[in-house]
């Protein structure tokens, strides 16, 4: 392809969502809107009790119920002998339902489908259950106690990195070092140790869960707003040995609570017992027991050179999975790659456990967990600057990794400019006020700064290349393909962008048919910031085959030199003013009705560099940031007000630069209110008291802060037309940037999330005391 | 939801008639704001609803000699908006725009939310600093019930299940008063409070100082709380800022909060201190 990244006409250029119209018309169908024929409701029996054997189902009473169809319970499932109940991507530990016992309040027991919504809540309410309560683990402490009950009393691994504990809570055990630790440690001048902990989260996606499955003689047919439709079909289609189809229509906010799926079996095992086609709908609270994000631990221990040289990191850290590892324990190691965060160390030791508790089942959370490794590391900085008397910006610019360093991982980074995101930030916030901050009405202003690195999910089996379509098809049109799921975050604009920009044809010429299982080709997942560089990269490809074939096309029917040729947004014409010129539409008749290329974007292995050397990759691209905060602390109540966020960071190249910067944004945003205020908590009896949104807040509008964001382009020269991913990048520094903002302004360090004004409070007095 | 029967009677001696017959069986709604998410979540099973939504004459204010009468179906919003209200009840006005989010207070009445009894809500606490009566409808007629024996418990009153709330009466505050109403959150200000305090006080033009105290505490215990002892501390007493701690000290020792998601009772205590202080300081300052 000709180098025509100096005069790009459609990447690069803001423009509003290509559905953003439609969606404020409401023309779009979600979920919630869709019926079909026959359709029939489903209602979820939920255990009570957060661990304990079943002892017996009784559910005849429910099917008797006028308007019920049918009730799912283990019974059913075991009777099927061609369904495997158990599911799960990286342990077959998920039942479809409650099979020998209940492993989280909320577990799923039965399952009521009726003629109506309130007709399966009547009959839930007609089944009996005797559990026999269990002792039940509800944090990491516990789990990890000697003599703890197991969630799991077998491990049923099925991914090859996994290295669970037997015996043990512990699911997964890995670590990652570089260098040799206890000699980084002797070479250290000081020695700086802080643990850290983090509590779990809802993601509170503004639309809840829910599913519609359809399950025929030859096919199983599912919508459902999960992030990630492919290894959902393969899924379903091993578990029920049927093909299966995911329609994923637009998604109302995924944030990675829908990342993996927990419905879908459960509404296609009920569909097929039913034999009508059934739709689940969650509540808000049914949410908070579907999916929520893991707390964590870690414990960091440093070693510095009076100059601030970092020479070794020990960074132990603890995830809590919940009751099923969906996606726990995978992305608890992925982050073992970014744990020691975005400086050059020669000695590095990570290690970490993932843990099974009796918590509803975890999901990746907007990056997690980089998002609480940046909070320990990074706020444990500020505390080795003022400790050692250097200044903190100073501290961090001596460490940062730059262009050609080598990662903890083997990594060869290229596009880092870390150092140019921190100046950007604290030129646009201004420094640290170092303890000049002026007193009034009880308040105390700070600010705060904080650094970051991202990694994205890079799969090496081959089955899992990004692939994408592009067919300019009868109407002189371009349909691009791909499997990415919309779920706000402007994917089609950035795929409509990158396809026009590769065919040559302007953006109206485009458009986009997305995440259906049985109409495009296939992607591993929307998560980890993965579709900008993945399925941009797949679109590239695609689009810059067609205008291959397109101008040889062209070249046959005006018998023409391809070079002497130039596309237009009608067809090709010659290059001049001869006006002779083939329309797209006489092209696409000329072969066939339609004419289309497949592009697809491959990743894992190995880089090599100019010189022939390889290097690993753990991640395909790796994005650098900076995020800084000014907070206002009330000294009366221990209320935190953030005034002001400077976000940036090194998106290699901005695709539709406005909607880059409310990524950003948006990023930062999500990560106030755990920062803040959010957390759930369960009671002694492993009840969710914040069960509902009246108990557990949310960032308001009051909340927001004044934002200044800067995107730093410094092309990837493996991402299309240069770019990288973002969409994590602005949430993952938040929470470390406000607590050195208020250690800046108080010159107290907190060591965990959320600063509820009575934390800070108590945290204020404990230190004047 | 369970399945329940419904009916919207036009008078108050009709819905008054059938909420006595059918007893615990009924459940009376107005703006709905809080019954009917009981409702969506089972926890409250009535056979009958009863909408009083269409009783006649009893939406909206009107100031007469000795103070205002508040229609029990007035939305909390109008009261909020209502001229009268704003010039001579300030108060009043002030705990009304900070009940939850706007939408909830155009559907919200001033009547549910005291009939309710919940105890983080914020008129109640203004309501009986103003020394408010309830006047409630029953078969056997009418009675009135001052503000202070109407709260009996958290999600309890003196309305009896076949009784009709139907107005409120709030006398008019004496010259040289001034009211205020401050409420605490977590994250946003429309969430209910973790505690909440309206003073109203009267300050004696010529002496400066303050011939009568009413701070009431709110989210502190299971009824809205006159802080007597801190009252007391101020009747009579020119106001001075080591008074104000004072007194607001007092106030903090006098609460009952419990422990819950919204926060410790320490916390709790500390934030009554600092509201306590800042309403009155707000209060006399637009007694003045």
């Amino acid at each position: 392809m000709r180098d025509r990244a100096s005069e790009l006409k459609v990447v690069g250029v803001s423009r509003p969502s290509l559905e953003a119209e439609r969606k404020v018309k409401g023309e779009p169908l979600y979920l919630a809107d869709m019926d079909m024929p026959g359709m029939a409701h489903a209602k979820v029996l939920r255990s009570p009790f957060p661990h304990a054997r079943i002892v017996s189902i009784d559910a005849s009473e429910a099917r008797a119920l006028p308007g019920v169809v049918c009730v799912l319970t283990r019974d059913e499932v075991l009777a099927d002998s061609t369904i495997d109940p158990y599911y799960g991507y990286v342990y077959r530990d998920v039942p479809i339902v409650a099979i020998d016992k209940v492993r989280h309040e909320g577990d799923i027991v039965a399952v009521v489908v009726a003629e109506d919504e309130e007709a399966a809540e009547d009959a839930l309410e007609l089944i009996d259950v005797e559990y026999d309560e269990l002792p039940a683990v509800m944090d990491i402490a516990a789990a990890l106690a000697k003599g703890a009950i197991q969630v799991h009393e077998v491990f049923k691994p099925i991914a090859p990195e996994l290295r669970p504990i037997e015996g043990t809570n512990i699911c997964h055990h890995s670590t990652l070092a570089k260098g040799d630790i206890e000699q980084g440690f002797r070479e250290a001048d000081h020695i700086f140790e802080d643990s850290y902990s983090a509590p779990a989260v809802q993601h509170c996606a503004l639309e809840l869960h829910g599913c519609i499955a359809s399950v025929g003689d030859d096919e199983i047919t599912v919508w459902t707003n999960c992030q990630s439709p492919f290894p959902l079909r393969t899924e379903l289609q091993r578990m029920f040995n049927k093909p299966a189809r995911v329609i994923v229509p637009y998604v109302g906010g995924g944030f990675g609570s829908k990342s993996r799926d927990r419905l879908e079996a459960v509404v296609v095992a009920a569909a097929k017992l039913a034999g009508r086609p059934v739709r689940l709908l969650l509540t808000q609270e049914e949410t908070f027991q579907t999916f929520i994000r893991p707390a964590l631990t870690c414990t960091v221990r440093t070693g510095v050179k009076s100059d601030g040289t970092i020479v070794a990191r020990h960074h132990r850290f603890a995830v809590d999975v919940g009751a099923y590892s969906i996606s726990g324990a995978r992305s608890a190691n992925n982050t073992l790659k970014v744990a020691t965060g975005p400086y050059r160390i020669p000695h590095v030791l990570v290690e970490c456990d993932a843990v099974y508790t009796n918590k509803p089942p975890s999901a990746p959370y907007r990056g997690l967990p980089t998002t609480q490794h940046t909070m320990a590391y990074e706020t444990q900085l500020d505390r080795i600057a003022n400790e050692l008397g250097l200044d903190p910006i100073e501290l961090r610019m001596k460490n940062l990794l730059v262009e050609g360093d080598v990662h903890v991982t083997g990594d060869l980074l290229r596009s880092v400019h870390a150092k140019d995101c921190l100046e950007k930030v604290t030129s646009s916030l201004g420094p640290q006020f170092k303890g000049e901050a002026k007193a009034s009405n009880g308040t105390i202003r700070g600010r705060g700064f904080s650094c970051s690195i991202k990694y994205t999910i890079t799969p090496s089996e081959p089955t899992l290349a990004t692939e994408a379509e592009v067919e300019l098809q009868e109407d002189g049109l371009f349909e691009i393909r791909i499997g990415t799921v919309n779920m706000g975050q402007g994917v089609d604009t950035m795929a409509a962008a990158i396809g026009a920009e590769a065919v040559g044809v302007p953006i109206e010429s485009v458009r986009i048919l997305h995440s259906d299982t049985a109409l495009v080709p296939q992607d591993h997942g929307t998560t980890a910031s993965r579709a900008t560089f993945h399925t941009g990269n797949a679109v590239l490809d695609a689009g810059t085959k067609l205008r291959a074939e397109l101008l040889s096309t062209a070249s046959d029917l005006l018998e023409e030199d391809e070079d002497r040729l130039e596309l237009s947004a009608e067809g090709v014409a010659m290059v001049g003013s001869s006006g002779r010129s083939v329309s797209f539409t006489d092209i696409a008749r000329h072969r066939g009705g339609s004419l289309s290329a497949k592009g697809e974007c491959w990743v894992g292995g190995v880089y090599t560099d100019e010189s022939g050397k390889e290097y690993p990759i753990a991640s395909t691209f790796w994005t650098f940031g900076s995020v800084g905060a000014e907070v206002e602390v009330s000294r009366e109540t221990g209320e935190i007000r953030v005034l002001r966020i400077s976000a940036a960071a090194n998106v290699g190249k901005a695709v539709n630069p406005e909607q880059t910067k409310a990524q950003l944004e948006g990023g930062v945003t999500f990560d106030l209110g755990p920062s803040l205020f959010e957390r759930l908590v369960w009671g002694d009896g492993g009840q969710l008291m914040t069960s509902t949104l009246m108990d557990y807040p949310l960032p308001t509008l009051h909340t927001m802060p004044e934002f200044h964001v800067d995107l730093l382009e410094f092309p990837y020269d493996q991402g299309p037309y240069g770019a990288k991913g973002v969409g994590e990048m602005g949430g993952v520094m938040v929470p470390a940037a406000i607590i050195n903002a208020v250690y800046d302004a108080t010159g107290v360090l907190f060591h965990e999330v959320p600063l509820t004004p009575e934390t800070v409070l108590a945290g204020l007095e404990a230190a004047e005391a | 939801m369970t399945k329940f029967d419904y009916v919207r009677p036009s008078t108050v001696a009709e819905a008054v008639g059938l909420l006595e017959a059918h007893g615990d069986d009924a459940l009376a709604i107005a703006g709905g704001t809080a019954t009917v998410l009981l409702l969506q979540k089972r926890m409250l099973r009535p056979e009958l609803v009863v909408d009083l939504g269409g009783l006649p004459g009893l939406t909206g204010v009107e100031q007469n000699g000795g103070g205002l009468r508040i229609g029990a179906l007035t939305p909390i919003r109008a009261i909020e908006r209502d001229a009268t209200v704003r010039s001579s009840y300030g108060l009043l006005a002030e705990a009304a725009s900070q009940v939850a989010g706007v939408r909830v207070r155009n559907a919200a009445t001033v009547g549910g939310s005291v009939c309710f009894g919940e105890p983080q809500t914020d008129l109640p606490p203004a309501l009986l600093a103003m020394n408010a009566t309830a006047t409630i409808a029953g078969s056997q007629g009418s009675r009135d019930v001052p503000l202070d024996e109407f709260f009996l418990g958290p999600y309890e009153t003196a309305r009896e299940q076949g009784e009709v709330l139907t107005h409120l009466s709030v006398p008019t505050p004496v010259p040289g008063s001034g009211g205020c109403h401050v409420k605490f959150t977590l994250g946003s200000p429309e969430n209910k409070p973790v505690v909440n305090v309206s003073a109203l006080v009267t300050v004696d033009a010529s002496t400066g100082a303050l011939a009568d105290v009413r701070i009431v505490m709110g989210a502190v215990g299971g009824v809205p709380m006159l802080a007597h002892k801190a009252n007391d501390t101020l009747k009579g007493e020119r106001p001075s800022d080591a008074l104000i701690a004072q007194a607001a000290a007092r106030a903090s020792e006098e609460a009952d909060p419990i422990e819950d998601l919204r926060g410790s009772v320490w916390y709790k205590r500390r934030i009554i201190k600092v509201l306590v202080e800042r309403a009155l300081r707000c209060a006399i300052e637009r007694a003045n």
